[in-house]
């Protein structure tokens, strides 16, 4: 099965506000403020730079960060890009 | 309606009407040196109105009515007429009002600053205003503080002082007695004495502060500071909002600006003079 791919709202649909200690992200488009930490933030810059499948955002992400592992971090991200397609923040295509 | 007065508190303006005439001598008693609206027109209109005709004269009970409307707002014993209107102009402000992030907080100012209060009834932010007004700050609101999304200043919005149960012993002890209303026995939320600010709280209500430190007062615990953090002053400041949702994206801009730039404390106290020192010694450092 081809693995999903996924697209992020555009950068001037949403303001991402980094605070001290979380991330707040305002969604234009639907009025709500939601409050997230890391990864969340990370993951999201990732797809900011184009669409992409859960391979190819591990790959981006592991250019800037140690991911002890790489098994884990993909489980983890594809439960994030889920809870993101939820919430209106992240499409699945 | 038979009786009524006009009346402006900070930037809003209200028309009250009642049926009765005591509530508003008590309101042109307490509010006497209080502005006009500017061009005579009020934003918000309160009104008293017996639940039933007849009730007017028998066994009377208050109906707070308006220009916004709560569907479960119970009907008040006549007694505590005052507080229905104060509790009406309250509440036309919390569903109402757009201009400004209103945040459900006490204010006070020093030195052109701000000190911003928070928390839930009971946590003391209200009598702790009102001491303070009592002691060199000036009073800007036990109730609401409104935040001017364009600017990220604080304006006034100092109606009379709510004062509930032991709080009203305190600040007797603290200001004059002709500022005080009729003592109201029994209300929905306990015995209840409103306090008119001051006079420089009245005279200065339209000059607006920045905000300088924010703090989420709780009375009734050892003493205590804790920081707090940005992501916990924002999502507390969200629940201290009544329009924050309305507001949309100026509501999120002028919050985030508010939590990064004013620092932010929890402190527990037990008693109002160590709740004044506490804030002395945060002001001097913070503020």
């Amino acid at each position: 099965m081809a693995e999903s791919r996924y697209r992020a709202e555009q950068g001037a649909d949403i303001i991402v506000q980094p605070l001290d200690d979380v991330t707040l992200i305002y969604h234009r488009r639907s009025g709500q403020t939601h409050i997230v930490v890391s990864p969340v933030p990370e993951i999201l810059a990732a797809l900011a730079e184009g669409e992409a499948d859960v391979p190819a955002i591990l790959t981006r992400l592991a250019r800037d960060y140690d991911l002890d592992d790489p098994g884990e971090a993909r489980a983890g991200i594809a439960a994030h890009l889920d809870e993101l397609v939820s919430l209106g923040l992240v499409t699945r295509i | 309606m038979k009786h009524r007065i006009m009346l402006r508190i900070g930037p809003a303006s209200f028309r009250i009407g009642s049926a009765w005439r005591q509530p508003i001598a008590d309101l042109a008693r307490l509010y006497a040196a209080y502005p006009q609206p500017v061009d005579g027109v009020a934003d918000f209109t309160v009104r008293l109105e017996p639940t039933r005709p007849w009730r007017r004269f028998i066994r009377p009970s208050v109906f707070i009515g308006g220009d916004h409307m709560l569907a479960d707002a119970a009907p008040m014993a006549l007694a505590h007429g005052l507080l229905a209107a104060e509790m009406g102009m309250n509440m036309q402000m919390a569903l109402g009002w757009r201009r400004h992030v209103l945040l459900h907080a006490s204010c006070v100012e020093k030195d052109g600053k701000a000190l911003v209060m928070t928390g839930e009834s009971g946590s003391g932010k209200s009598t702790l205003a009102a001491q303070l007004g009592e002691r060199g700050w000036r009073l800007m609101g036990d109730e609401f503080a409104l935040l001017e999304p364009e600017t990220g200043g604080v304006f006034a919005f100092p109606r009379l002082v709510s004062l509930k149960n032991q709080a009203i012993g305190v600040m007797q002890r603290e200001a004059p007695e002709g500022r005080f209303g009729p003592l109201m026995r029994d209300t929905p939320k306990g015995d209840i004495r409103h306090l008119a600010p001051g006079a420089e709280a009245v005279a200065r209500m339209d000059e607006g502060a920045m905000p300088a430190l924010l703090l989420f007062p709780r009375f009734g615990f050892a003493p205590d500071i804790r920081e707090v953090g940005q992501g916990e002053a924002f999502m507390r400041l969200t629940q201290a909002s009544t329009n924050y949702v309305t507001l949309g994206e100026a509501g999120f801009s002028a919050l985030t600006r508010f939590v990064t730039g004013v620092p932010a404390r929890a402190i527990d106290f037990d008693s109002g003079e160590t709740a004044i020192g506490m804030i002395d010694r945060l002001w001097a450092e913070l503020a």
